[in-house]
């Protein structure tokens, strides 16, 4: 690939003047080989107060049980199952970055693919411990797997959507963190390549021992396209069966047959929107403008609107069907979003997921760096509240209006999610010491075909369409990495 | 070869330098420094030695020590001698008396655990009340009195008897009087015992106190014919009922046999035969029988003489002195064509009041006499003994002991210093009275204020006898040997009285030996053997003699004007005083199933509140849970406000019962004490006022209720018809009155075979008259944990069967469709319409069960007899079965709500804990919960079946709920079998499944509520 010049209109991948292999090196691999700065401190500090946070609420609920959540005899899941979608769902934006983005060749995933994987595992690694802590009797939970047992014939059932997520999850855990590593792993060996004494060592163990020979290589691409074509499916299936969860339910609001691409559409949305959140902060403390670059904003920014679309388009589905279907608790279900106690949620849910996400249409605001951030928290915002209204709106009132009750989370429910953020950025931080953020082979990879400074020298060769160089440079416009002033002279 | 070469270790060795060779002397070079170990220098090492062997020491010694504590040994010890009648794991049945029913009790290992109706009770058929269900955990209650005391001391038996006789004779010298004031006695042997005691003492009297009087019908009987009692009365030979603010289902007289009688005429039996009684209900706050009536009007107190003098006028065609009409219109109404009605039905119809005025009851007496009831209806030669209390002897008791002329009292089952209207008055008359001896098994407020505290046995110990009602005679005997250092009542006034009888049994076994057996047509110990196996001897009831009322009512009518005339004074509010269902007078406050049962029109447990009309809280910008503050009668009270619908506005209803200061742990300072409204007219007590002042406090306090929606939304959940509709089509109102595809016939599965049982159930919407003794007798079957109130508020009662109850309304009368839903309710303008219908609401044991297929681990699986169960020791508290329950009625342990300290008020305590059902496995928190059909009753009974060798019968299994529902409102059995009950009654056209659309296949069957509503509404 990198033999080849790319077509003078693509966006370049890579800004900057002068980017070199070793300038990348250096770029990447400067929080993992420096003392933290301030910025990281602190937000490492306040990380880990909220991690000790979910330690504490964890562990009280652990001690006196589950009553000091919220839930009651009508309301069963809330603030639990309503995290763990959440977070299921933003650990879905990684693999289909790396996975599927891989197949179709999207070489602009290249720079932000590191740090989605990474937060997907950090993502369902927190949706793990809802599991664990929303079950009655955790020590239990080993009965949720197919052991062999002293009972003979008693096994797990299959038929509950429980089990399927027991398996569905475990997969996508492995699978994901499988890829990521095997990615890690040439950078892995570039790290113990420049260090010294004890990191040497370590760093040694790390990178499997790691040659960088050509046959290494292309092990590695093989390996890579393989678990791509693994874990494409599970992009799709894991939120699928996460949605069965209430799709194979009774439950009015649940039981909903679109549910499956509804989620997946969601997760999507809401998993772009994590890495967003996470990489337009990254990218300027780390000083990353000319890796994840405006192209690579607008981008996320145009998968954010599309798959947001789709699930507003799933809302008014959903909607009509209630209508259509002439079921009265179906239909009371869906009004109640509206007109019920908790209408303020349903507006929460519709406004920041579909009106807000609309705004994305004008290229002002998807290159906005300011507002593409503030939206995309708007949008997990909203995703969170599309859960809470999903699971505690619908179970709230459902069949039998003598049980209809409130839901009103304890301290406990709060402190257990601010602390499952507080884990998720615990460690997001602690990765960012220790490991590149930026996947350097794989952008090293692009730097001569795809870079702005490849591309400039194409221009300065002269052998291209005058069109085409104007309609390179008008698209630099909105770049903050690219000086104007450097294309006045070309 | 030798080898010349010379080896060496350095250059000093090479040369030898002085310095080597003097180091090499030695056969070490370097020194050891085992000199300076062993000198003791050691010792002042970092870590010496001997520190070590001191920490050591010192560590062992300290664990060891630590480990010494005794581990908790739990005794389980086999019987070196088996009694005869004990056999581990089987349980015995021993009849008794709970107030003069007759009972039996379930005991396990010698201890009883379960309280049931006697099936050959007169009263209830073997149906019990809620507070009768609980009373077997009053035997375990941790608060008893466990001791005799002397000035609040704790004293030895002899010691207090010493005491005791050396002050009765001192009193009796001075010739001051002797006072006994008891709650009304019925028991023979009792009161032979007291007329022993009067006997040795002459000055003694005796006072039959009721906190709930009826003196007033007493009274008004003495008045109108000569003859002061309290009549009994016949609700199932009544067609037409009318009931002014009596709550004869609920707490009045005699409710589990009115409830019996009463669904007789409304029940499937009676409606197959195209018979249905008709009753309204005239009264200020919703009762539990005013829920159940097919009409019901919303009368302020101060109007209620007014609607009874209108309805005299109506059907006598006479005009009182002073008699106007009714303000309310629709009342007036109402009025006109009860009355009309009543006279339609002479002979067979009923008047009831629950009024405790003389000259109100008076005139009802007139009345029934104008409608032929008596004879009929009401029976005044076979009357009812359960209530003696006389309003006017306990006033004169009062003065007595303020002028200082009482010696001594004893208080046995009476705690005036709590339930008595002037407490303070009383309790500062009690000052003067030199002995005053309490027999209270709590430290009540009475016992507390007393210099002898003789406790008192549990019924469950005692030996006894009952007369509630005329020829019917039921005995009392213990089942356990006394938890507690408890003497029995009876037994310490025998000693007192210095009796030649000193024992009580014997004393007992005299009395029947002497007089009741042979009434029974036994005799001798095969006479009492046979005696204590049934419990009960009947006689054949007098004839009831028809009475006619022959006074003038023209002085009862003016009383009458005049009272409720004194209620009113401006737009003042009236207040009502009256019972719950849970609490009654509040003797059981310390009753945890009690508090938590939820009330049966309001839904609330462990409170009392402000009950108001949804107008006039509109009207005063109030919310529900604002704490108000009323004064009435000199007394100011601070309660939540619950939006009552059917409330009369203008009214406040207040129950009494709560506010006990010292009932014990669990009953303490639980809602607030109502009795100070009472006040005393005309020889009774008076349970209205009128409120001088209330208004806001700022306070909030959220009420704990198990239903906070009050409306069915006009779904399917309840069906309804009127009588009308359903004489034209018995199907009418199921949802199967016209012609439907069945969808549901079609399935995609095989079904599961049921190779013998199916168990399912059925449920008669028209019989269950919502009073919650189901509730507790699960509770007790099934060891269903208490909560408490703050568990409550947060939804998270434990019951595994409620009662839902569902108020719809009519805008203008019944012409109109009802109004179900909440937006169309908060749209009305008038709320006095209303109608209500209870749902006994329980697992459904659905063939097609939500909750077992969603289970991860399997933990809830179906029975091949067609029950839905739960395996705890699976179950690792996903909670998706209860969220994927339509019925929301699965229940989930948030706690260990049996040894978290937090959850004091019920097991954690050693003594609580053995109530619990040895059959039924206690859950530890995370796991769910549910109605299991009470799987241990269906394979005890299976079982004995086995035994025996033979079939099991059709009705031998009974549900907890079903066995003691008085109304027989629930029936289970086999579906396999179409002989059985529940198949002919699940045969009914009425027959509806709940949700039944979700073709989830319920296993419980509900038949359709019908009302008998008037067809010529005004």
């Amino acid at each position: 690939m990198s033999s080849h010049s790319e077509s003078i209109i693509r966006e370049p991948l890579i800004t900057g003047k002068n980017i070199t292999y070793s300038q990348i090196t250096d770029d990447v691999l400067r929080p993992v080989e420096n003392m933290p700065g301030k910025a990281w401190w602190i937000g490492f500090s306040v990380a880990s107060l909220g991690a000790m946070l979910w330690v504490v609420a964890i562990s009280y609920t652990f001690w006196f049980g589950l009553g000091e959540w919220g839930l009651n005899k009508t309301v069963g899941w809330a603030w639990d199952i309503t995290g763990f979608v959440w977070w299921v769902g933003i650990g879905h934006a990684g693999t289909l970055i790396s996975a599927v983005l891989l197949l179709f060749r999207q070489n602009w995933r290249n720079s932000i693919n590191r740090s989605a994987e990474a937060m997907t595992i950090f993502a369902v690694i927190c949706a793990a411990t809802y599991i664990a802590a929303h079950m009655g009797r955790p020590w239990m939970a080993a009965f949720c797997l197919p052991l062999p047992n002293q009972y003979g014939s008693l096994w797990v059932n299959w038929n509950s959507p429980l089990i399927w997520d027991v398996f569905a999850i475990s997969t996508y855990f492995s699978v994901s963190l499988v890829f990521w590593y095997t990615g890690l792993l040439p950078d892995i060996a570039t790290i113990r390549d420049r260090a010294t004494g004890l990191r040497r060592r370590i760093y040694s163990v790390m990178s499997f021992g790691w040659t960088g020979s050509v046959k290494t290589w292309q092990r590695f691409e093989t390996v890579s396209l393989i678990l791509a074509g693994i874990s494409t499916p599970l992009v799709l299936s894991v939120h699928t069966i996460v949605s069965m969860d209430f799709a194979t339910s009774l439950e009015p609001g649940w039981h909903t047959t679109i549910f499956p691409p509804y989620f997946v559409a969601g997760a999507i949305f809401s998993g772009f929107a994590m890495v967003q959140t996470l990489l337009l902060v990254t990218r300027k403390v780390l000083g990353l403008e000319n890796y994840i670059t405006m192209f690579h904003i607008e981008s996320m920014n145009k998968i954010i609107l599309v798959t947001g679309s789709i699930v507003g388009v799933a809302y008014i589905t959903e909607f009509f069907i209630a209508y259509y279907s002439g079921g009265e608790y179906e239909q009371y279900t869906f009004l109640n979003r509206f007109i019920g106690p908790y209408w303020w949620a349903g507006c929460m849910m519709y406004g920041c997921n579909v009106l807000m996400t609309q705004l994305m249409w004008s290229k002002k605001i998807r290159t906005n760096i300011a507002i593409s951030w503030v939206l995309s928290i708007v949008v997990n915002i909203g995703m969170w509240f599309e859960r809470f209204v999903i699971i505690v709106v619908s179970l709230h009132r459902d069949y039998i209006p003598s049980s209809w009750a409130m839901f009103y989370p304890t301290w406990v429910d709060v402190s257990v999610f601010i602390g499952s953020i507080g884990i998720f950025f615990t460690m997001f931080l602690l990765f960012l010491r220790v490991l590149p953020a930026v996947a350097m082979a794989e952008v090293k990879l692009i730097l001569k075909s795809s870079s702005d400074q490849a591309k400039r020298k194409l221009i300065a060769e002269g052998h291209l369409d005058e069109s085409h160089v104007d309609f390179y440079k008008k698209s630099l416009i909105k770049f903050d990495s690219v000086e104007q002033s450097d294309y006045e002279k070309v | 070869m030798d080898s010349n070469k010379k080896y060496w270790k350095g250059l000093e060795e090479l040369n030898r330098t002085p310095e080597f060779v003097e180091k090499n002397k030695n056969e070490f070079a370097e020194p050891i420094p085992i000199e300076d170990l062993l000198s003791g220098s050691g010792l002042s090492a970092p870590t010496p030695r001997r520190d070590f062997l001191k920490a050591l020491g010192f560590g062992v010694g300290a664990v060891t020590l630590a480990a010494c504590q005794k581990v908790p040994v739990h005794k389980s010890i086999p019987y070196l001698i088996k009694p005869e009648e004990v056999t581990p794991g089987v349980a015995n049945y021993y009849s008794s008396t709970y107030e003069g029913q007759a009972i039996l009790v379930k005991t396990r290992e010698g201890r009883p655990i379960k309280v049931e109706g006697n099936p050959n009770d007169v009263f209830a058929k073997g149906g019990l009340s809620a507070q009768g269900q609980a009373s077997v955990l009053d035997l375990y209650d941790a608060n008893r009195t466990q001791d005799p005391k002397i000035d609040g001391g704790d004293a030895a038996w002899p010691e207090v008897d010493a005491f005791v006789l050396r002050e009765l004779a001192a009193v009796a010298a001075s010739g001051k009087a002797i006072r006994i004031v008891t709650s009304t006695i019925n028991s023979p042997s009792t009161l032979a015992v007291i007329a022993e005691f009067t006997a040795k003492y002459p000055t003694t009297k005796h006072i039959n106190y009721e906190a709930i009087s009826y003196t007033g019908i007493i009274q008004a009987n003495q008045n109108s014919f000569g003859k002061a009692v309290l009549p009994h009365y016949n609700f199932d030979k009544a067609d037409v009922i009318v009931s002014f603010g009596a709550d004869f289902l609920g707490t009045w007289i005699s409710p589990e046999e009115f409830t019996r009688q009463y669904v007789s005429n409304r029940n499937s039996k009676s409606l197959a035969s195209k018979k249905m009684s008709r009753h309204i209900q005239f009264e200020t706050g919703m009762s539990m029988t005013g829920t159940n009536a097919d009409n019901r009007y919303p009368v302020k107190p101060s109007e209620e003489g007014i609607a009874l003098l209108s309805l005299y006028n109506a059907i006598a065609g006479t005009s009182l002195a002073g008699s106007k009409k009714v303000s309310n219109k629709a009342v007036d109404n109402a009025i006109t064509l009860a009355a009309t009605e009543l006279k339609a039905a002479k002979g067979k119809a009923l008047v009831v009041a629950g009024s405790n005025d003389v000259a109100t009851q008076t005139l009802v007496n007139a009345i029934n006499s104008l409608l032929g009831s008596y004879g009929n209806t009401i029976d005044l030669d076979n009357p009812s003994k359960q209530y003696a209390g006389n309003d006017q002897d306990f006033a004169a008791f009062v003065s007595e002991l303020a002028a200082g002329a009482v010696g001594a009292v004893l208080f046995l089952n009476a705690n005036p210093a709590y339930d008595y209207f002037k407490a303070k008055e009383f309790t500062d008359a009690l000052k003067k009275v030199r002995l005053k001896i309490s027999f209270s098994d709590h430290a009540d407020e009475t016992s507390l204020l007393s210099n002898v505290v003789a406790p008192n046995h549990h019924y469950l110990e005692s030996w006894g006898d009952a007369n509630a009602t005329e020829g019917y005679y039921t005995v009392v005997q213990p089942t356990i040997n006394p938890v507690y250092n408890t003497r029995q009542a009876e037994q310490s006034l025998l000693i007192w009285a210095e009796s030649t009888t000193k024992d009580y049994y014997t004393f007992v076994r005299n009395t029947w030996n002497t007089s009741l057996l042979a009434k029974g047509g036994l005799s001798g110990q095969k006479g009492w053997e046979e005696l204590l196996q049934k419990g009960m001897i009947k006689t054949a009831p007098v004839a009831a003699g028809s009475y006619t009322f022959s006074h003038d009512l023209n002085a009862v009518a003016q009383t009458i004007v005049d009272h409720g005339n004194s209620l009113v004074s401006g737009d003042n509010f009236e207040l009502q005083v009256y019972q719950s269902v849970g609490m009654g007078d509040g003797k059981r406050a310390n009753n945890p199933w009690l508090q938590e049962m939820p009330d049966p029109v309001s839904k609330v447990t462990w409170d009392n509140y402000a009950a108001m009309s949804i107008a006039d809280i509109k009207k005063l910008k109030y919310e529900e849970g604002d704490v108000i503050k009323i004064e009435a009668n000199g007394y100011t009270v601070e309660l939540p406000v619950l939006a009552q619908p059917g409330q009369a506005q203008g009214t406040i209803s207040i129950a009494v019962g709560y506010g006990r200061t010292s009932a014990g742990l669990v009953g303490n300072n639980v809602g607030k004490n109502a009795y100070p409204f009472y006040s005393y007219r005309n020889g009774t007590l008076q349970t209205t006022a009128s409120i001088s002042k209330f208004g806001k406090t700022g306070m909030i306090s959220t009420l704990a209720q198990t239903q906070t929606h009050h409306s069915y939304e006009g779904r399917s959940v309840i069906r309804e018809a009127s009588f009308t509709e359903y004489k034209k089509n018995p199907a009418a109102g199921s949802g199967k009155e016209g012609e439907h595809k069945d969808y549901n016939k079609e399935s995609l599965w095989d079904d599961h075979d049921r190779p013998v049982y199916d168990w399912v159930m059925a449920i008669d919407l028209n019989a269950c008259t919502g009073c919650g003794a189901c509730i507790v007798a699960c509770s007790a079957e099934n060891n269903i944990p208490v909560v408490g109130k703050d568990e409550v508020k947060r939804r998270r009662e434990m019951h595994w069967i409620r009662i839902d109850r569902y108020y719809s309304y009519n805008d203008h009368g019944n012409s109109e469709e009802a109004v179900t839903k909440e937006d169309a309710i908060a749209k009305l303008d008038n709320f006095d319409n209303v109608s209500v219908v209870h749902q006994p609401m329980l697992c459904q044991h659905c063939d097609h069960a939500p909750c077992e297929t969603v289970c991860p681990v399997l933990a809830t699986v179906h029975s091949s007899e067609g029950l839905n169960q739960m395996a705890y020791n699976r179950c690792v508290g996903t909670r998706y079965c209860a969220n994927n329950c339509p019925y929301k009625v699965r229940r989930f342990n948030w706690f260990n709500y049996w040894n978290d300290s937090r959850f004091d008020n019920y097991l954690n305590n050693e003594h609580t804990q053995l109530v619990l059902n040895p059959d039924v496995t206690t859950r530890f928190r995370g796991v769910m919960e549910k109605c299991s059909m009470c799987v241990q009753r269906i394979q005890a009974g299976k079982l004995q079946a086995k035994i025996e060798k033979r079939p099991l019968k059709d009705g031998e299994v009974k549900m907890a709920c079903q066995q003691t529902c008085s109304a027989n409102a629930i029936v289970f059995g086999n579906k396999n079998d179409p002989n059985s009950e529940v198949s002919k009654a699940l045969a009914s056209e009425r027959t509806y499944y709940v949700l039944e659309e979700l073709n989830v296949q319920p296993g419980i069957g509900y038949q359709v509520k019908v009302r008998n509503l008037s067809e010529t509404e005004a």
